[in-house]
C-alpha cells in the first residue's frame, strides 16, 4: 500500500479535495494532508487517513519582517516545516502531492529529503504516479535508482553531464544526499572540480551546485571543501578570493570556524587593494566588507570560549594593517575645528545617541533630564527611518571612506546628521559600533563627540571603521577593555588620539539591598547564562567540588538559556552543559530560574554570587550581586588573565580566584558560619555601593560632560 | 532532438519531382495527431488519410505520445483509422509549463512559479514569437530537414497550432525549396475568441505571418469569417485562401436511432467536448438547467451528463469547473470524464438532447457543431448569437437558437429542447441528418487535399513570389537562397 501526502498552500475547494482523495484511495493508497484547510467547509464524506490542518492564510503576507520578505511558497514551507507530524509523513510518503501553486515549494523541499518519493503537482499526476509505482514495483536495479542511491558509475557519468550544462533536475539527482555523504561521491566531485582546462565560469557554476548538494546533505565541511578546492583552480584572483570567502562564509553560517579563514581574508584584502588602486571603489568596498564580515564573525569571537583576536590581537589584525584599503578606511581625517568648551550662558545641549540598545543609558538619561545645567535630547538611530537606513550601511560606509569621502551616501549621511550636530554641544554615542562610525563620517564642526565602548565592540569590525580623530573622548567601562582596544587601534595611544576615560556603568545598586534569609548562605548564584562566554559549566564544576564537602550547596541560574543555533560551539556547549546539570537538577542542586525582570528579588536568595565568564567588560550581574550582600567569587577571566589589567584589577583583593578549587576554598571560608558569610557579604555590598553606585559614578559623568 | 528515421529511400539533395516512378511525399507537421486526445486530431487524421488515398507517402511529424499525458491526454482508439502506411515521427518535445513532476522543477520554479512562467514565456518568444511553443523551433526545423534528407518531400503541410511549425516549413523552403501549405484552422493574426487582430502587421509575429503567406501554396481556415480576415489583410494571397470546414466523422454518430425518450425515467442531456469555457459560463448554464428542471415537467427527472477533458497539467480534472459540476450533482448533473473516439457514437446514442457550449463568436466554429448536427438530436446552444456555429445550425429544425448567456432564455431553450425530444418526428430527425451530410469530414477533406496535391505537383510552378516564378525543384530554382530567406532568419 502506498502513502500519499497532499500539501495545500491555500484551502482547497471541498469538491476538488473530496474527488481527489477519493481517486487516490481508489488506487489503494492511504491519503494524508497537511496545509491550509478550512475544515468547516470540507465535505462530510472526505476520508483522509490523517490530517494536519493549518490556518487558511499561511501563504499570505505576514506582519513579521522575516516572513514579509518571503514569497507565498516560502511562507507555506516555513509554516509546514514546523509541524513534526508533517515532517514525519513527508519522510515516509511514497508520493508527495502539491495541490496548488503555493504548495509546490513545500513538496519540492520535502522531496529533497525523501529521495525515493514521487513528487507531483496535481491530482491526475499523482494518480498516474501511483499507477506507475505499481508497474515498476520490484524493478531491481531500477528500484535502487529510485531510492536515490545511484551507483558510482552513474555518478561518474553524471559529473560529465553536469559539467556540460545539464538541466537542474540532473544536477539535483547527482548531488543527492547519499552521494554527498559518501566518500566516493565526495572524492568524485573533488576530482571533477579540479579537472584541468575548465573555464572559471563553468568551474564556479558546478562548484556552487555541488556545494548546494553538500548543504542538503548537512555537510558544511563538504561545502567548504568543495569551494576551497575549486578556488585553488580558478585563474582570476577576484573569483578565487570570492570563492574562498564563500567557503569560509558557509562554514561560519553553519557555526563552525573556517578551516582557512586567514587565506580567505588575505585573498579578499589583496583583491580589495587592487581594486582600490584602480579606483574601483565599489568593488573594493564589497571585497573589504566581505573580509571584515568573515574576520569578525561572532562564531569566532563571541560564541566560543576563546577568540583568536583575544589570544593574539596584533597577529589577528595584522592583515588589515597591511591592507591599503583597510588602512585607507581607518586613516584619520581629523576635524577642522576643535570642540567648543561647554557653554556657560545656557544649559549644555546633550544629544544621547544609540541604536536600539539603551540598556545602560536609562539612569544617565533620567539624571540629566532633571539636571538644570543640561538640555537632553535622545535619538535612537534604529527607531528613526531616515537615520536607520544610513547607520548600519557598512558597505556604503567603506566605499565612502575609500572614495576620499565623496559619495552620494556620504552626502545623505551628512544631510541627515547635520541638524543634530548643529543643535548639540555634546554628542554621547553609546556603544562603539555603527552609530559611532556614522557620527565620525562627517566633520562634527565644534560639537564635542564622546563615544562609550563597553566590551564586545573590541571584538568587532567597528573599531576599524570609526574615525577616532573625530572623537574627543572615548569612554571605557574597564581598564582591560581599554588595553585591548588600544592594542587593536594603536592610533588611540598616539598624540592625536582622543582622551580616554574609564567610567563605571551607571547602576542603581541601592535597590539590590534586600535582606537575605539564612538559607541563602548555601545558595550560589549566577545572573546571565545566555552566552557561551558566561561559561556556566565552570560554575557547575565549582558546585560539584563544593558538594563533595557539603551537599547543602546549591546553584541558582538566573536568565534564559543560550541559543543553540547561533554556532556549533554554542550547540555543543549547551548539550554538554545540559549533561552536566541533569543529575544536579534531578536532585534540586541546580535550578534554572529563567529570564526575569525581578533580579533584586532573585538575588535576595543568593548567598554567593559567581562570575564564571571567560571575558567581561565589568559584569554588572556580579556587581549587583555584591551590592545585594552576596559573597562575590570571580573567575580570573581567561581572556584577560595575566595582563596588566584584568578582573584582578577591576575587583578588590580576594574576590578573584584562578581555578574552581580556589573558588571552593573561598566559598567554604566565607560561608563557614552565618556570621562570617554575612560579614563578607556586608563588606562586598559596602564596596560595591561605595565604588559603583550611581550616586558615586554620576560625579564622574558630571566631570566628563560638564567640565571643560 | 530528432530521432533517427529508418526510411529506406535513398537520400537526395534538393527536391526531385514526383511522377518519375516515385510516389509524392508529404511532410505533415501535425502536432496533435492521434493518439493525442485533441479535437484537432480528427482533422489531422483525415488529412493524412486523404493524402494516402491519392497515393502520396505521408510522414507525420508530431510530438511523443507521453507529452500528451500531461496535456489533454491520449486516446489510442483514434489510431484505429489511421492509414497504417503513414509514417509518424514523434519528437521528444513537451510543454515545460505543464510538467507535473516536481523533481524536474528548479528551486526557482518551485519557489516563484509565476515569475518562472513569465521568464519561460519570454525565452520562448525570443526564439519564435509564440509564447508557449517557441522553443520547439530548433527541433522542428531539424526534424523536417532530416525527414527530407532521408525521403525528399514534394510538399510540406503545417497545421497550426503551434505556429512554430511555420518556422520549420520556412526552413525547408529556404534550404531546399520544398513548397508548403498552411492549415491555419483558426488563423493566427485574428483573435477568434474576442474578435479583432491578435497582433499588428509590423510585430514580429506579423512579419512572420506575412512572409509565410507570401510564399505558401495554400492557406486553409475553418470558416468564412476567418477567410475574410485573411483575404482583407493579405489581398495578394486572397485566391490561395480556402475554407476547409472541420466537418464530422460518420462513425461518430449513431447509425440508427437507438433510444426512445422516456421523460418519466428522465431525459438525458449531454455535452461532449473540451470543457474550456469559464466558470461563469458554466455557472449560467447550470443555473438555467436548475430553473428549467423546476419549471418543465418533462425535465423533472432529467440528467445532464458532461463528458470530455477538463484542464491540463496540474489542474487536470481538478479546478473550479469540476467543483461547479460536483455542486450541481443534486440537480442531475454529472461529469463522466473523456470519451474515447471509438465510444463517441455510443455516447451520443445514450442521450436525448445535446448542449452546445462554445466560447468566442463569429470567428469560432468548433468541430463539435457538425457532429452535434449529424446526430439528429435537439440542440441547446450556449454561445454568442453572432457565432459561426449559428450560421452552421441556421435552418436546423431541432435547434433552440442562440441567446448568448441570457439565463432566462436559456431556461426556455432547455424547456424547448425537452419538448422537441418528445415531439420530434423521425422525418424531422432524418432531415437534420441529411442537412449534415455535406459536412462529413471525409468529403470536405477529400476535396481540399485533392486540390492542394494537384497544385503542389503542377510543374513548372506558377506561384508568384516577389514577382518571380518559383521552380518547385531546388536544383532548378531561379531564386538565390538569400533572396528566398527574405530576412526571416529570426
Amino acid at each position: 500500500m502506498s502513502n500519499v501526502l497532499l500539501v495545500t498552500g491555500v484551502s482547497p475547494q471541498a469538491g476538488i479535495l473530496s474527488t481527489a482523495v477519493q481517486r487516490l484511495r481508489e488506487t489503494g493508497a492511504q491519503v494524508y494532508l497537511v496545509g491550509a484547510l478550512n475544515q468547516d467547509e470540507m465535505a462530510e464524506d472526505l476520508r483522509l487517513d490523517g490530517v494536519c490542518a493549518l490556518p487558511t492564510d499561511i501563504a499570505k503576507d505576514s506582519p513579521t519582517r522575516a516572513l514579509a520578505r518571503q514569497v507565498p511558497g516560502e511562507r507555506v514551507w516555513s509554516r509546514i516545516r514546523r509541524e513534526p507530524w508533517a515532517r514525519e509523513q513527508a519522510r515516509t510518503a511514497d508520493v508527495l502531492v502539491a495541490l496548488d501553486a503555493h504548495a509546490v515549494y513545500t513538496v519540492w523541499r520535502f522531496a529533497q529529503r525523501n529521495r525515493s518519493a514521487d513528487a507531483r503537482y496535481g491530482i491526475q499526476a499523482a494518480v498516474q504516479a501511483l499507477t506507475d509505482r505499481k508497474a515498476r514495483h520490484g524493478a531491481g536495479p531500477l528500484q535502487r535508482l529510485a531510492n536515490g542511491i545511484p551507483s558510482t558509475a552513474l555518478v561518474r557519468q553524471s559529473v560529465n553531464r553536469l559539467i556540460s550544462g545539464a538541466p537542474r533536475a540532473a544536477v539535483n539527482a547527482v548531488t543527492a544526499r547519499p552521494i554527498m555523504r559518501s566518500k566516493a561521491g565526495t572524492q568524485l566531485w573533488l576530482t571533477a572540480l579540479k579537472a584541468p582546462k575548465m573555464p572559471d565560469s563553468v568551474r564556479t557554476k558546478v562548484a556552487r551546485q555541488v556545494a548546494k548538494g553538500m548543504a542538503w546533505a548537512d555537510r558544511p565541511d563538504g561545502e567548504a571543501m568543495v569551494l576551497t578546492a575549486t578556488a585553488s583552480k580558478l585563474r582570476k584572483p577576484a573569483a578565487r578570493a570570492r570563492m574562498l570567502g564563500e567557503a569560509a562564509s558557509r562554514e561560519l553560517k553553519a557555526g563552525v570556524p573556517p578551516r582557512d579563514l586567514d587565506g580567505a581574508v588575505e585573498a579578499l584584502l589583496k583583491v580589495a587593494d587592487q581594486r582600490h588602486r584602480a579606483d574601483e571603489n565599489v568593488a573594493a568596498a564589497d571585497l573589504l566588507n566581505r573580509a571584515m564580515t568573515l574576520a569578525f564573525d561572532r562564531v569566532l569571537h563571541i560564541d566560543q570560549l576563546t577568540s583568536p583576536l583575544a589570544e593574539d590581537p596584533e597577529g589577528f589584525i595584522a592583515p588589515f594593517r597591511r591592507s591599503l584599503a583597510a588602512t585607507t578606511v581607518a586613516s584619520p581625517r581629523g576635524r577642522l575645528q576643535p570642540a567648543a568648551p561647554p557653554p556657560t550662558d545656557r544649559p549644555l545641549r546633550l544629544l544621547i545617541a544609540t541604536s536600539a540598545n539603551d540598556n545602560f543609558l536609562k539612569l544617565i538619561r533620567s539624571y540629566y533630564d532633571a539636571h538644570p545645567g543640561v538640555e537632553v535630547r535622545f535619538v535612537d538611530l534604529a527607531a528613526n527611518a531616515a537615520l536607520k537606513s544610513v547607520t548600519w550601511a557598512s558597505k556604503p560606509m567603506l566605499e565612502h571612506r575609500l572614495s576620499a569621502d565623496s559619495t552620494a551616501y556620504g552626502d545623505k549621511a551628512e544631510e541627515r546628521l547635520r541638524p543634530y550636530l548643529d543643535w548639540a554641544d555634546t554628542v554621547f554615542v553609546d556603544w562603539c559600533v555603527a552609530p559611532a562610525a556614522l557620527f565620525t563620517m562627517v566633520d562634527p564642526g565644534t560639537t564635542r563627540i564622546i563615544v562609550r565602548l563597553h566590551s564586545y565592540e573590541a571584538l568587532s569590525r567597528w573599531p576599524y571603521m570609526v574615525d577616532f580623530s573625530r572623537i574627543d573622548d572615548l569612554v571605557f567601562v574597564a581598564d582591560h577593555i581599554r588595553d585591548l582596544t588600544t592594542t587593536l587601534v594603536p592610533y588611540l595611544k598616539g598624540p592625536d588620539g582622543p582622551r580616554m576615560h574609564v567610567l563605571d556603568n551607571a547602576m542603581d545598586l541601592r535597590g539590590f539591598q534586600i535582606d537575605k534569609p539564612a538559607e541563602a548562605r548555601f545558595q550560589l548564584g549566577m545572573v546571565g547564562i545566555s552566552q557561551v562566554a558566561k561559561d556556566p559549566r565552570w560554575a557547575i564544576e565549582v558546585l560539584r567540588l563544593l558538594r563533595k564537602h557539603d551537599e547543602r550547596y546549591r546553584l541558582l541560574l538566573v536568565g534564559g538559556d543560550m541559543n543553540p543555533n547561533v554556532s556549533v560551539a554554542s550547540r555543543e556547549y549547551l548539550e554538554a552543559f545540559n549533561r552536566d546539570v541533569r543529575e544536579f537538577e534531578a536532585d534540586g542542586a541546580v535550578r534554572r530560574l529563567g529570564p526575569t525582570n525581578e533580579v533584586p528579588k532573585m538575588l535576595s536568595d543568593i548567598g554567593v554570587i559567581i562570575s564564571s565568564s571567560v571575558r567581561e567588560g565589568c559584569h554588572c550581574g556580579l556587581m549587583e550581586g555584591a551590592a545585594s550582600g552576596a559573597v562575590p567569587v570571580v573567575r580570573d577571566w581567561p581572556f584577560f588573565a595575566g595582563r596588566p589589567n584584568s578582573a584582578r584589577t577591576l575587583y578588590p583583593d580576594g574576590w578573584v580566584i584562578g581555578s574552581p578549587e580556589e573558588a571552593v576554598e573561598r566559598i567554604l571560608a566565607t560561608t563557614a558560619t552565618e556570621e562570617a558569610w554575612r560579614a563578607a557579604g556586608r563588606d562586598a555590598s559596602a564596596y560595591a555601593l561605595r565604588e559603583w553606585d550611581w550616586s558615586v559614578v554620576q560625579h564622574h559623568f558630571d566631570r566628563l560632560l560638564l567640565e571643560s | 532532438m530528432t530521432p533517427s528515421l529508418d526510411t529506406s529511400h535513398s537520400a537526395a539533395n534538393g527536391r526531385p519531382a514526383a511522377g518519375r516512378g516515385r510516389r509524392p511525399h508529404l511532410i505533415y507537421l501535425a502536432i496533435g495527431f492521434p493518439p493525442a486526445a485533441k479535437s484537432c486530431a480528427y482533422r489531422m487524421r483525415e488529412t493524412a488519410n486523404q493524402f494516402r488515398r491519392i497515393g502520396w507517402d505521408v510522414t507525420v511529424v508530431t510530438i511523443t505520445a507521453a507529452s500528451w499525458e500531461r496535456d489533454s491526454g491520449l486516446d489510442y482508439s483514434l489510431l484505429d483509422q489511421v492509414d497504417p502506411e503513414i509514417k509518424v515521427v514523434e519528437l521528444p518535445l513537451a510543454r515545460e509549463d505543464l510538467e507535473t513532476d516536481i523533481r524536474q522543477f528548479s528551486e526557482e520554479r518551485a519557489l516563484r512559479p509565476a515569475k518562472w512562467l513569465t521568464n519561460l514565456r519570454k525565452r520562448e518568444k525570443r526564439i519564435f514569437p509564440e509564447p508557449v511553443f517557441g522553443s520547439w523551433r530548433g527541433a522542428l526545423e531539424r526534424a523536417v530537414l532530416d525527414v527530407h534528407r532521408q525521403h525528399p518531400a514534394d510538399l510540406l503541410l503545417a497545421s497550426c497550432v503551434p505556429y512554430v511549425n511555420l518556422a520549420a516549413a520556412w526552413k525547408l523552403w529556404e534550404l531546399h525549396g520544398v513548397p508548403y501549405a498552411v492549415d491555419f484552422r483558426d488563423g493566427w493574426s485574428i483573435d477568434v475568441v474576442n474578435g479583432g487582430q491578435a497582433f499588428t502587421p509590423d510585430s514580429e509575429a506579423g512579419l512572420w505571418e506575412r512572409r509565410i503567406l507570401d510564399h505558401c501554396q495554400s492557406l486553409w481556415v475553418v470558416n468564412d469569417p476567418i477567410a475574410d480576415h485573411y483575404r482583407a489583410r493579405y489581398p495578394h494571397v486572397a485566391d490561395r485562401v480556402h475554407v476547409v470546414r472541420n466537418g464530422y466523422d460518420r462513425d461518430s454518430v449513431p447509425a440508427i436511432r437507438p433510444r426512445q425518450p422516456d421523460p418519466e425515467a428522465g431525459l438525458t442531456f449531454g455535452y461532449l467536448g473540451t470543457v474550456n469555457y469559464t466558470t461563469h459560463q458554466l455557472g449560467v448554464v447550470l443555473d438555467a438547467w436548475r430553473e428549467a428542471r423546476k419549471q418543465e415537467p418533462l425535465l423533472r427527472n432529467a440528467r445532464f451528463e458532461i463528458r470530455g477533458h477538463i484542464g491540463a497539467g496540474a489542474n487536470r480534472e481538478a479546478n473550479g469547473l469540476t467543483e461547479l459540476i460536483r455542486e450541481a450533482a443534486a440537480d442531475g448533473v454529472s461529469f463522466g470524464g473523456p470519451v474515447r473516439k471509438a465510444e463517441v457514437a455510443e455516447t451520443y446514442g445514450g442521450w436525448d438532447a445535446l448542449v452546445l457550449i462554445l466560447i468566442g463568436g463569429r470567428y469560432v466554429t468548433s468541430g463539435k457543431v457538425y457532429e452535434y448536427m449529424a446526430t439528429g438530436l435537439p440542440i441547446v446552444s450556449v454561445h454568442e448569437v453572432d457565432h459561426d456555429a449559428s450560421r452552421v445550425l441556421d435552418g436546423h429544425p431541432l435547434w433552440t437558437g442562440a441567446c448568448g448567456l441570457d439565463e432566462l432564455r436559456l431556461v426556455e431553450s432547455f424547456r424547448a429542447a425537452a419538448r422537441m425530444v418528445v415531439e420530434a418526428t423521425e422525418e424531422q430527425r432524418d432531415g437534420v441528418r441529411h442537412h449534415a451530410d455535406p459536412f462529413t469530414r471525409e468529403i470536405l477533406m477529400r476535396n481540399a487535399v485533392a486540390q492542394l496535391a494537384a497544385h503542389a505537383l503542377a510543374e513548372p510552378h506558377d506561384l508568384p513570389v516577389n514577382g518571380a516564378v518559383v521552380q518547385p525543384s531546388a536544383a532548378s530554382s531561379t531564386m538565390e537562397q538569400d533572396e528566398r530567406s527574405g530576412g526571416v532568419r529570426a
